[in-house]
């Protein structure tokens, strides 16, 4: 870890001691600051005070579950959130992604995965680029990592961001949600397509006048997605 | 006759069918009845009628050659024996006379009259010669000559011929009736009663048809309760009426059904619970595993550090964590495919990409040779795909030895991918349980994966896409494992629906 490079900042909101206190253990060893809540009223508390730079989340919560904290969360705030989730239950992802959670992993998580799960959620926020793109009224600042519909600034997550600046660097290419998973997520292989189809749907719904009948964001049957400009 | 089977129940029914041979003996039943019955009244009818006719025939000639024959002179004119004939021919039109008398000279003369012209010719020689024939005159026998008579045929239409000679000298008489009268009313009466006999046949078959209905209706029925309960209509009851055998049957079906459905539920209720039971303690297991795993990866960073005497047990706890959790994960997973709501996450993906990056993850890449074409293109669930390739290449790399050969090809709508290893191959007695759950091969072959559910996880992940593992042996020894995916499971499984 670089000298200059900031400690990410984590709130980690899981009800079992053990888990809560082994992922601590793990995340901390792995050079992030952690805070901790058991419960989800204590972790949005905890939001308010701290400005913490991602979010850990358990699904399973006793009071308001995670995805009402997710859903609380997105009312106001892009923060990127990982959820904590069972794989058994496979309802449980899409609810999640359809809640606004950025990614996922699957208990027993191992502290490596999350990690790098954790910093490449972050990275999705940095800039590189310092050039801007033009689609229809959607303007695409690329220095101030901005977008803006009609002269209005977009709330968008970093991941809904980096999604959209990937597709608006091919304009008019079609992408796998296979190569979107690698471009946007940083997953190797193996990848689940519902976040990319999750992530669309939340991204339609922000940058398109009627979301249900983009002319930007299109689907591309048997290949993915594709940004176009609207004709 | 009608044969309109209802429904298509019927439609290619063996010629063995119930109801086929119901008909049959109905109608063999009526057939014998009717034709016994009218052979019996026509063959009496004709005796009756011909006889009738035959009696008053003869018995008028026989008079009219007594009245009239009997007075001519000896050594009559041809004139007188025609006026003869005409006489007797005459009295009773009904039959032609023909008198014949023998001169002294030998020359023979002859008188026929009648509304049949007929010479010497149209009396059958046998006839002539029993008239002509003089008898010796006994006790029993009061005359020399006799009157005798016969049916002929000639041209087609009956007649009746009959002869006599006077005694004492005198011509011979014939007789010749036309019987076509007698034959008319006799055919007229044959027509009738062949009717009647069909009429009784068709009225046989509407009756084995009723019969047929009345038995063979029940017991479609019954079979399809049968059929229904086979196919898992457990609940399927029959209506019981009347108290027939057919009734009693029906009863016995309907209790044999619900002893069946009380049974079924009884071990699904079971069955279920006991499912409940491994899915619930799977779940109940992960939490301390999420945190044991977690502290676990600490320990193993630490483990250079640690006193050599610790160092073996902190190495134990980190990898036989780390088996706890491939085995909770895997049983998560059976629950889940047992439990039906094991789900498909489908993408389209590129074959060649997924297998090179499940080697690779597994850091494989030297021990498996990989013959796939990039390209092929195929609609799956790659986690799925993922699970099913690692289990198999796992399984091969475990008990077969690298190097393990993974070939990708396509084959019309089915994606074939083969793993072949270099070790011994199954046996043969192993060979139907390789997918089985928590088989043991034997006591000296470890286990696949330690979990002893790899590959039926895999089966699984097949079966849920629609497609299916075969394991065999390879021609030059080592196990061959197939796995065969529809090339778009969306299209199979929407087929399917």
């Amino acid at each position: 870890m670089g000298q200059n490079e900031p400690v990410p900042f984590l709130l980690l909101i899981e009800d079992d001691d053990a888990i809560r206190t082994a992922l601590e253990l793990s995340l901390s060893r792995q050079g992030h600051r952690v805070a901790t809540a058991a419960t989800g009223e204590d972790g949005l508390k905890l939001l308010r005070e701290q400005r913490p730079d991602l979010i850990v989340l358990d699904v399973m919560l006793p009071g308001i579950d995670g995805f009402e904290v997710c859903r609380r969360i997105r009312r106001t705030d892009q923060l990127p959130i990982i959820l904590l989730t069972a794989r058994s239950d496979d309802i449980d992802v899409v609810v999640g992604l359809e809640s606004g959670a950025d990614d996922y992993v699957v208990k027993p998580v191992q502290g490596r995965v999350l990690d790098a799960r954790i910093r490449a959620v972050l990275r999705r926020g940095e800039r590189e680029a310092s050039d801007s793109a033009v689609f229809g009224s959607l303007v695409i600042d690329r220095a101030a990592m901005t977008v803006t519909k009609n002269g209005e600034d977009l709330q968008l997550t970093p991941t809904e961001l980096r999604l959209l600046l990937e597709l608006s660097r091919r304009p008019g290419q079609a992408l796998s949600r296979q190569q979107l998973l690698r471009l946007v997520w940083e997953h190797d292989y193996l990848g689940d397509s519902r976040l990319v189809d999750a992530c669309v749907q939340r991204l339609r719904a922000k940058v398109e006048e009627v979301p249900s009948s983009p002319t930007l964001i299109r689907t591309v049957r048997g290949v993915g997605y594709r940004l176009d400009s609207p004709q | 006759m009608t044969k309109q089977f209802p429904g298509g129940l019927f439609a290619g029914r063996r010629w063995t069918s119930l109801r086929l041979r119901l008909l049959v003996v109905f109608a063999l039943v009526a057939l014998t009845a009717a034709v016994s019955a009218s052979g019996i009244a026509y063959w009496l009818n004709r005796e009756a009628v011909l006889t009738r006719t035959q009696d008053a025939a003869l018995g008028d000639f026989r008079q009219e050659m007594q009245n009239r024959a009997a007075a001519l002179p000896a050594d009559p004119t041809p004139e007188e024996l025609q006026r003869t004939a005409e006489l007797m021919a005459g009295s009773s039109p009904g039959y032609s006379v023909l008198l014949v008398d023998e001169l002294k000279d030998g020359r023979k003369v002859f008188g026929a009259a009648g509304p049949d012209s007929f010479g010497l010719a149209d009396v059958p020689k046998s006839l002539q010669n029993a008239v002509n024939d003089r008898q010796k005159t006994t006790a029993a026998n009061d005359a020399e000559y006799h009157m005798y008579w016969q049916r002929t045929k000639p041209r087609g239409n009956p007649y009746l011929v009959g002869g006599t000679r006077i005694v004492g000298g005198g011509p011979t008489g014939y007789m010749y009736k036309s019987l076509a009268q007698e034959r008319d009313d006799l055919n007229a009466l044959g027509w009738s009663l062949t009717i009647a006999t069909g009429l009784a046949l068709l009225g046989s078959a509407l009756l084995a048809q009723a019969a047929a209905r009345t038995v063979l209706k029940p017991v479609q029925r019954l079979g399809d309760a049968a059929r229904r309960l086979g196919e898992g209509e457990l609940d399927h009851r029959l209506e019981v009426s009347g108290t027939d055998e057919l009734a009693d049957l029906s009863h016995t079906f309907n209790k044999t059904a619900e002893a069946l459905e009380k049974k079924v539920a009884d071990m699904s209720a079971r069955e279920e619970s006991s499912r409940r039971f491994v899915a619930d303690m799977s779940h109940e297991l992960r939490t301390p595993l999420t945190a044991l795993t977690a502290v676990a990866e600490v320990l193993e960073e630490e483990v250079d550090d640690l006193d050599p005497m610790i160092a073996p047990a902190v190495a134990l706890v980190v990898s036989e964590t780390r088996r706890l959790n491939d085995l909770v994960e895997n049983l998560m997973e059976v629950t889940r495919f047992d439990a039906g709501t094991a789900r498909l996450v489908l993408d389209d993906v590129d074959v060649a990409d997924q297998v090179t990056a499940c080697i690779d993850a597994r850091a494989w890449l030297d021990a498996v040779e990989l013959d796939a074409e990039r390209g092929i293109v195929v609609r799956l669930d790659p986690r799925r795909l993922d699970v099913i390739l690692a289990n198999l290449i796992g399984n091969a790399l475990k008990h077969g030895g690298s190097p393990v050969r993974v070939s990708v090809r396509v084959e019309g709508e089915w994606l074939l991918i083969a793993v072949k290893d270099n070790g011994p191959g199954i046996p043969e007695e192993v060979l139907p349980h390789v997918f089985d759950r928590f088989y043991k091969a034997s006591a000296s072959r470890p286990k696949s994966d330690g979990s002893g559910l790899g590959l039926s996880i895999a089966m699984e992940n097949a079966h849920i896409h629609g497609g299916d593992i075969t394991a065999a042996n390879g021609s030059e020894g080592g196990a061959l494992f197939t796995l065969r995916l529809p090339v778009d499971v969306g299209k199979v499984i929407a087929g399917e629906a």
